[in-house]
């Protein structure tokens, strides 16, 4: 079966690659969430990439970028906006925050107050705002980066439970192997085309479209098996404090359709769900005893529930 | 010993006593057809205990104990002295009784110890001492099959479904070792056993011999089988059924008698045959005979037996008899010659009684037959006039005739009732015989059907029951059957005769019945009586080539058709067409060493094969792309392809 990426999504991740160096997965699987139609988390320790990522996944597909740096002292107004009376034209306007783009870097999310979290996060969940009884519409497509530091700091206020399962999935980015780091040390990575440089490779419509017919991605009795065992076994196996949420698992199948879509098929196959099933529930599941790791979760969940053949 | 240590693992578990429950109800269904009243009360007793009160303390078992032994002291009251004791199916009811008493008060006790589950066995194997019948063969199959899927399901502990399917291909895989085992383990005869027990010997006199004219008692047209009877090769001829009973000679106006003991008789049976009895040695014929129990002494065998089966013997008016009355199924082979002549060396005293008749009863027939002498001096023309004579004289067959007046019951039967069953037919043949000086005797019997046969196998019923006569003429017996002059038979009779040839369904039903005998005789004669004796005549026709050859591949064709049942029960289930396609390629796949492990994609699998040889990715990559487009696509038709990329692969070498 084709590992290989559908051939128009290759150029998009040559080109994400090319400033990140070795991440060719964690781009398919950003690529994956954003076709999807969800949002990702990305945990991992400051200056691994994360940033560069999303930067580079917005000019990529030439989506409007914005990005709120998450602070203790930000406030939900600063990122919904706020009406104010404007005296020239006697009415209300709204001042629109930074919610209103279309791909939004949430950078350390964790370090605003939990009243500034859920206000992005129920933004996030619904698709449109209320201000002062009005409700606003964002951009579609509408797509989250937000990145959380694991570790626990002074000041700082981990995601609950209930907020971290609005993302579709969370990973971290790790360190650049050998042979790309030394490339980075060498500088060789930065690419001719700018930084900054808008380089749409697909336009909004076909972007669209694409996100349109993911949802048609077939899954077939058998898969649907498969991907219910895994499901139940999160909840019955007695591993977890909780299983995956009915929300979780609408991600879980939206994943993997998209990832399915992205290896240009229209049906998909129990490799796709391994491929996406520990980003999916790193964030959403909890081991009783021991540490939670993204290794540990494909294993458990992988190596104990046979797919019928 | 380790098997004995078993139960120390069942735990008084709710699952354990269903089990153990389930298996004591069907051990017990055949023997409850059996236990008498007050026992089958007392089990009703334990039973509402077992399911209405949970709690069951120290006073309730004492009580049930109390019940219990109560309910046995009545079920064998009567029987219950040392003469009843000494019969051994008397004392096989007191140990099925005192066991039933143990397992109720262990059961209601709510403990399981090592009794409790061994006693369905003991029960099933005392329910063998009074049901040997077909049906309890194949019930007691049922009961091992039943005991065995228990076992298994409680240590299992899976569904049932899977514990019955172990148990199917358990039965499976010991089925050619039993039939083996069944033909070859040396047969013990326990003909003449009685395990030391000899109450069984007290015997039921039987009061036959006798005829009735007054009664229909002979003659009631009960469907009950007397006998089934197997002929190696074809069923004889209709007018050759006659199975012959006891020979009667005195009348004794209201019935008929077999000569006294005291009248010598000079020839012996042997006499006669070593003196040219048989005319044809191919008129001699084998055969068995199954006789069920009738409480007399007769062995029916074909007019004439010859030979006498084991234990019996043949008196000089070849009949044959037992020393004691039949109270239990016979089986023997029997010896008969079809087409005989014998009387050549006859005892005075015998023709006296063969031509005793009182000729001032019965005046008319007296008259007639001194015209008979004067008008045909010679023997055999008389009896042919005779025979004319009930011929003409109109008589019809009726099972339910006007009483004779038994006083002249030959004078009332000819001249004025003119109706009556073989018996009248019988008596007033040979008394008008004997008034035209001619010997006669009536003999009784049953006279079989044709129609009631299949291939080599006849059965014969109560109503079967027969009489006919035999004259002496010419220095030897010839059978004359009066019955045949009648001129019809009267409606009523007809119908109880032939209850179910009067409509065709009816008819076919009768021949369906008689098939079902047929097999059913089969299965007896050679699974329930399988004896030494038989199994000897097995062996000995091993010696035979073609037998054997035939014998050993059927043999073969057992166990061949057991291990395929087994394998079919124990295949790994194959729910649809592609699985089953794909448990080919695995089998390929294991062979090489490579199985799909817990949680490993079919994609996972087939990279990790076609890795190891460059050679094959291009086609397992194929393989790989059709597979999962029929397996988890929309589209379906594309099967065929993955068919042939499969067997493609399969057939080619690398």
């Amino acid at each position: 079966m084709n590992e290989i990426l559908a051939p128009k999504f290759i150029p998009i991740v040559d080109e994400i690659e090319s400033h990140l160096l070795g991440k060719r997965h964690i781009i398919t699987l950003t690529l994956c969430a954003f076709f999807a139609g969800g949002h990702v988390l990305l945990e991992d320790i400051p200056g691994v990439g994360k940033t560069t990522l999303a930067k580079n996944f917005a000019r990529v597909m030439g989506l409007d970028f914005g990005r709120i740096q998450f602070t203790s002292d930000l406030l939900p107004s600063d990122i919904l906006g706020v009406s104010y009376f404007d005296q020239n034209s006697g009415n209300f306007v709204l001042k629109k925050g930074a919610i209103f783009t279309q791909f939004l870097l949430a950078d350390e999310i964790n370090r605003s107050m939990p009243k500034t979290q859920s206000a992005l996060l129920e933004a996030m969940e619904e698709g449109y705002i209320t201000i002062d009884g009005k409700s606003y519409h964002l951009k579609e497509p509408f797509f989250v980066i937000a990145t959380q530091n694991p570790f626990e700091e002074v000041g700082t206020f981990l995601l609950p439970h209930s907020q971290l399962d609005r993302f579709f999935c969370s990973f971290g980015i790790g360190y650049p192997d050998k042979m790309a780091e030394r490339k980075i040390l060498l500088g060789e990575e930065i690419n001719l085309t700018s930084f900054n440089e808008p380089l749409p490779i697909l336009s909004q419509d076909e972007i669209m479209k694409i996100i349109r017919e993911v949802k048609e991605v077939y899954l077939s009795d058998e898969m649907l098996e498969y991907l219910q065992n895994i499901i139940a076994f999160t909840r019955e196996s007695g591993l977890f404090y909780y299983g995956l949420s009915t929300r979780g698992a609408l991600a879980l199948t939206a994943m993997i359709r998209s990832w399915a879509y992205l290896h240009g098929r229209d049906f998909a196959i129990p490799d796709d769900l391994q491929a996406v099933v520990g980003e999916v529930c790193l964030h959403r599941l909890n081991f009783k005893e021991g540490k939670n790791t993204l290794e540990r979760i494909r294993r458990e969940l992988l190596s104990q529930i046979h797919i019928n053949s | 010993m380790r098997f004995l240590k078993l139960w120390h693992y069942i735990e008084a578990n709710s699952r354990g006593l269903i089990l153990l429950d389930i298996a004591y109800f069907v051990v017990l269904t055949p023997l409850l057809l059996f236990v008498k009243a007050p026992m089958l009360l007392f089990l009703l007793l334990v039973a509402i205990l077992l399911i209405f009160k949970k709690r069951r303390g120290n006073i309730t078992l004492i009580v049930v104990a109390l019940l219990g032994f109560f309910a046995i002291f009545l079920s064998l009251y009567g029987a219950f002295n040392f003469l009843g004791l000494s019969r051994l199916k008397i004392f096989v009811e007191l140990i099925i009784y005192l066991l039933l008493l143990a397992v109720s008060l262990q059961r209601l006790s709510g403990k399981i110890n090592l009794y409790l589950l061994i006693s369905p066995a003991l029960l099933l194997a005392l329910s063998l001492f009074f049901f040997k019948s077909i049906f309890m063969l194949f019930y007691l199959i049922f009961e091992i099959f039943i005991l065995l899927w228990l076992i298994l399901s409680y240590f299992m502990q899976t569904s049932f479904i899977e514990s019955l399917k172990m148990a199917g291909s358990f039965f499976a895989l010991s089925l050619p070792w039993v039939v083996i085992l069944f033909i070859f383990f040396p047969r013990i005869s326990f003909e003449h056993a009685s395990y030391g027990f000899h109450g069984d010997n007290i015997r039921r006199t039987g009061h036959d011999g006798k005829m009735y004219l007054d009664t229909k008692a002979l003659l009631v047209p009960s469907n009950r089988i007397v006998m089934e009877v197997s002929f190696p090769k074809r069923v004889p001829a209709d007018n050759r059924l006659y199975f012959r009973g006891s020979v009667l000679y005195k009348n004794m106006i209201d019935h008929w008698e077999a000569l006294p003991h005291k009248i010598k008789r000079r020839f012996s049976p042997k006499h006669y045959l070593q003196n040219g009895m048989v005319q044809k040695e191919a008129d001699t014929i084998a055969y068995k005979v199954s006789l069920y129990p009738t409480f007399k002494t007769w062995l029916y065998q074909l007019d004439l037996p010859i030979e006498a089966p084991k234990g019996a013997r043949i008196d000089a008016d070849f009949e044959v008899k037992l020393s004691k009355p039949i109270s239990e199924v016979q089986h023997y082979e029997a010896g008969s010659v079809l087409n005989y002549r014998y009387g050549k060396y006859i005892s005075k005293d015998v023709l006296k009684y063969a031509l005793d008749v009182n000729a001032t009863r019965n005046p008319k027939s007296a008259k007639l037959a001194k015209e008979l002498i004067l008008d045909y001096p010679k023997a055999k023309e008389r009896l042919n006039a005779l025979l004319n004579i009930f011929k003409e004289a109109n008589l019809s067959y009726s099972l339910q005739p006007k009483p004779l007046d038994l006083n002249h019951s030959t004078d009332d039967f000819l001249f004025n009732k003119k109706e009556g069953y073989c018996v009248h037919f019988a008596n007033s043949f040979v008394t008008l015989a004997r008034l035209a000086k001619l010997p006669a005797r009536v003999v009784t019997g049953y006279k079989a059907k044709h129609s009631n046969s299949v291939k080599n196998y006849l059965v014969i019923r109560e109503k079967d029951a027969h009489a006919w006569t035999e004259i002496y003429i010419k220095e030897h017996w010839i059978r004359i059957d009066p019955t045949t002059t009648a001129k019809r038979i009267d409606i009523k009779s007809a119908k109880l005769l032939s209850k179910n040839s009067s409509n065709n369904i009816k008819g076919e039903l009768q021949t369906i019945n008689l098939y079902i005998l047929y097999w059913k005789y089969q299965i007896q004669s050679w699974i329930l009586n399988y004896s030494h004796f038989r199994q000897m005549k097995l062996l000995n026709s091993l010696k035979d080539r073609d037998f054997a050859l035939k014998f050993i591949s059927s043999l073969v064709g057992l166990i061949i058709f057991s291990i395929l049942l087994m394998i079919y029960l124990r295949r790994t289930p194959c729910p649809n067409k592609i699985s089953c396609l794909m448990a080919r390629l695995f089998k390929r796949l294991k062979k090489e060493g490579y199985t799909q492990k817990t949680g490993e994609t079919l994609h996972q699998l087939f990279s990790r094969y076609s890795s190891k040889d460059i050679r094959k990715i291009e086609d397992i990559q194929n393989i790989d792309r059709l597979y999962h487009q029929v397996r988890y696509s929309k589209e379906s038709y594309r099967f065929k392809n993955l068919r042939r990329a499969i067997l493609d692969f399969l057939r080619k070498k690398y």
